[in-house]
């Protein structure tokens, strides 16, 4: 019963999204803040800024993500306080 | 092996990095790469390209790629500059060195290192002026 009380009222997940190069554009700004519910993983997160920028939808076939220094697929499970960066196929050299 | 890794806005010195080259008596191949600044871009002219880079992110995901590069490869060493914000057309903007006994995987490595850098290192560029 305790864990079932502590389930109902786990808070929500926080995350901070950055955005680069030309998605930073598409987006109108440079980062974010998210609220998921515990447990969410990357790709419900994707599906909630596509929503909400849509102009960001059009380059979710090309998009990479990372969470912190690493790429993650759509499986990753978030956790609070994680840094979500979202960005264009790169370009370096 | 030893590595080195610069991302800056300063000006590359590529006087000054082959002359900080040291290989030890093993050594027999050293592989230099420069990338340079295009002066068209899609066929138009330009006059430099915008750097931009998640630098944090950039830095371990070339220290990545330098570990695959040394688990596949005997190397010495491997020195990597690349220039972010402004480059003037016909200036350099990633240098790269590979030292390793022989020519096969020094070669090998530097066209690997340079390959992925470009599937993986978050770093953009945009041509200056747009088109």
């Amino acid at each position: 019963m305790t864990g079932l009380i502590a389930a109902c009222y786990s808070p929500a997940v926080q995350v901070r999204i950055h955005f680069y190069s030309y998605f930073k554009d598409l987006a109108g700004l440079a980062e974010v803040t998210e609220s998921l519910a515990p447990g969410s993983r990357l790709e419900d997160l994707l599906q909630k800024l596509y929503l909400r920028f849509p102009k960001l939808a059009a380059m979710k076939k090309s998009a990479l993500v990372a969470v912190g220094l690493d790429y993650q697929g759509g499986d990753y499970v978030l956790a609070e306080g994680d840094e979500v960066s979202l960005f264009p196929p790169v370009q370096g050299g | 092996m030893r590595r080195e890794l610069t991302i800056s806005e300063e000006r590359i010195d590529e006087q000054a990095l082959s002359q900080g080259r040291t290989m030890s008596r093993g050594m027999g191949a050293a592989v230099c790469f420069l990338g340079v600044v295009r002066g068209t871009e899609e066929e138009r002219p330009i006059l430099a390209l915008d750097y931009e880079a998640f630098k944090p992110m950039a830095e371990h995901q070339f220290q990545l790629l330098f570990d695959q590069a040394e688990k596949r490869w005997l190397l010495e060493s491997v020195r990597l500059v690349h220039r972010l914000g402004r480059v003037p057309a016909g200036e350099t903007s990633l240098w790269i060195e590979v030292v390793a006994p022989h020519r096969e995987e020094a070669f090998a490595a530097c066209q690997f290192i340079v390959s992925e850098m470009k599937r993986v290192v978050p770093i953009w560029k945009k041509a200056f002026p747009l088109a």
